[in-house]
């Protein structure tokens, strides 16, 4: 809750932003991000909308933006930590940081990918210090996700027969092999392939160049196409 | 194990997975309910000072010039006006008592002076006040007011400390007169008395030898003169360079090529 990070006290967005050269071209970055896809544009406008009652005392406000982010943001910190409780806790943590500082976010970038750096930067802050701990917890998969729903009736029977207990030994095995990527990598395998972010947004997020971000990626993919190369099929 | 052996699967299709992954329904009313406790704490609790600090921290960075010329700026002022101002305020503290006793008048200069067309210079007569400090304090300060006035101008810090010692002097002598006796620690002009006895009168550096006796111009001479111009067999080296000169005189008087008047014989031999 009070741990010291650096990461966040440096990247999150101060009264004066205009001073750091690096957060100035992240801004720019999103701005191309943002004119390149008009929905982040207008979810952007809305949540600023509801930033600004809460910066004007709407307490009450700064749920809209729980409710409509913390399933988000409790599955980055789930993916980046495998483990429910850690992701439970980071969560809230998150939230609550942002709504201490919420009235130094100024609308410069999106309150999205505010939310998401400060969640991002607690979670990897944890993960350092937490090295050793390994903790997995499965969660269940939502049937109706339309490429889960395939990708689990190509590697199973499909008269469903150990449907359940393959579907347990892929969750450990993916768990597994996501520990094993540096933290920076899973992050960035976290927010690109299960969280959906563009490189830009990856890039203003873990505050690095996009072409960090596209090798992070990259690497990362290799490692994991070694660790499950018996579930992969050319 | 029947299979969809045509489809195919990637890396991103296992990830999918992942992206399937949801909690159950009562985690999220744990995780709710959980969050507006820690919210209302957050709310609650009181900020440490220190949580600010970070936002100092950035402050000064955007500004670090200015402030940096700003503490530069007030460093070197208060160097200027402590360094300054410390001796002067030493100065006025350790002086105060005196300044409170003694008055200064200055008159003109003599008359003599100008009519020389040096510089007039005023001379500055420190008078005791007795009603305003003790006794032995006026007078230690009377005493040391006695410096030449053209001593004044140009050593005035030494005449300063001059004062203040006189002054802390004559204080102790008036406070413990049984340790300020002559006999423990004198008077300040005993001193100069008692090196003034010690010196001795400026002479002449040749004057101060003592006359050369006759023995000893004998032997200082012994080595510069042959043994026979020596009027005295005095001592044991005279006697040595005597007889040595004599060696010499009996070879000279010996003719070692036998030589007769016109002729000269050679001897050879092998």
């Amino acid at each position: 809750m009070t741990e010291a990070e650096p990461a966040f006290s440096i990247c999150h967005e101060s009264a004066a932003p205009i001073a750091c050269p690096r957060r100035m071209n992240a801004s720019k970055a999103l701005e191309k991000t943002l004119v390149a896809s008009p929905e982040r544009k207008l979810e952007a406008d809305a949540d600023l909308v509801v930033v600004r009652r809460v910066q004007g005392g709407d307490v009450a406000a700064f749920d809209q933006l729980v409710a409509k982010y913390r399933e988000r943001v409790v599955g980055i910190v789930y993916n980046m930590t495998s483990n429910r409780e850690d992701a439970a806790d980071l969560a809230q943590d998150a939230f609550i940081k942002a709504f201490q500082s919420i009235h130094r976010f100024q609308g410069q970038a999106s309150f999205f990918t505010w939310l998401y750096r400060i969640a991002v930067n607690s979670t990897m802050s944890h993960l350092r210090k937490n090295r050793l701990r390994s903790f997995f917890s499965l969660e269940g998969i939502r049937g109706d996700d339309p490429v889960a729903r395939d990708v689990i009736e190509a590697l199973t029977d499909k008269t469903g027969a150990g449907r359940s207990a393959f579907i347990s030994e892929l969750q450990e095995k993916l768990n597994d092999a996501m520990q094993k990527l540096s933290i920076n990598h899973r992050t960035v395998v976290t927010l690109f392939e299960i969280d959906g972010l563009s490189h830009q947004e990856i890039a203003e997020v873990m505050d690095c160049s996009v072409g960090t971000v596209r090798s992070r990626l990259h690497y990362a993919k290799q490692l994991l196409q070694a660790e499950l190369q018996p579930y992969l099929r050319p | 194990m029947k299979q969809d052996t045509n489809r195919k699967i990637t890396v991103e299709d296992l990830l999918s997975l992942k992206r399937a992954e949801r909690p159950p329904v009562e985690f999220w009313a744990s995780f709710d309910s959980e969050l507006r406790a820690k919210q209302l704490a957050a709310i609650v609790a009181k900020r440490s000072l220190w949580d600010g600090l970070p936002r100092i921290f950035a402050a000064v960075g955007r500004h670090h010039l200015p402030f940096g010329a700003v503490a530069a700026l007030a460093l070197t002022w208060a160097g200027i006006h402590y360094a300054g101002g410390s001796l002067d305020g030493v100065h006025a503290v350790s002086l105060a008592p005196t300044a409170r006793a003694v008055a200064r008048v200055s008159v003109p200069a003599a008359p003599a002076a100008q009519a020389a067309g040096q510089p007039a210079l005023p001379r500055v007569i420190q008078v005791a006040a007795p009603e305003a400090a003790p006794a032995p304090v006026a007078a230690a300060a009377s005493r040391v007011s006695e410096a030449t006035p053209a001593a004044l101008p140009e050593a005035p810090a030494r005449n300063q400390f001059s004062d203040v010692v006189a002054v802390t002097l004559a204080d102790f002598r008036a406070t413990q007169p049984e340790l300020a006796r002559r006999e423990i620690f004198g008077s300040d002009r005993e001193f100069e008395t008692a090196v003034e006895s010690m010196r001795q009168p400026a002479v002449e550096p040749l004057s101060r030898l003592d006359p050369v006796s006759d023995d000893r111009r004998s032997r200082l001479l012994a080595g510069g003169l042959p043994a026979y111009a020596s009027s005295s067999p005095a001592s044991y080296a005279s006697e040595r360079v005597r007889e040595r000169v004599s060696n010499d005189r009996m070879y000279e008087s010996m003719d070692p090529y036998e030589s007769s008047n016109s002729r000269m014989s050679l001897e050879i031999r092998f």
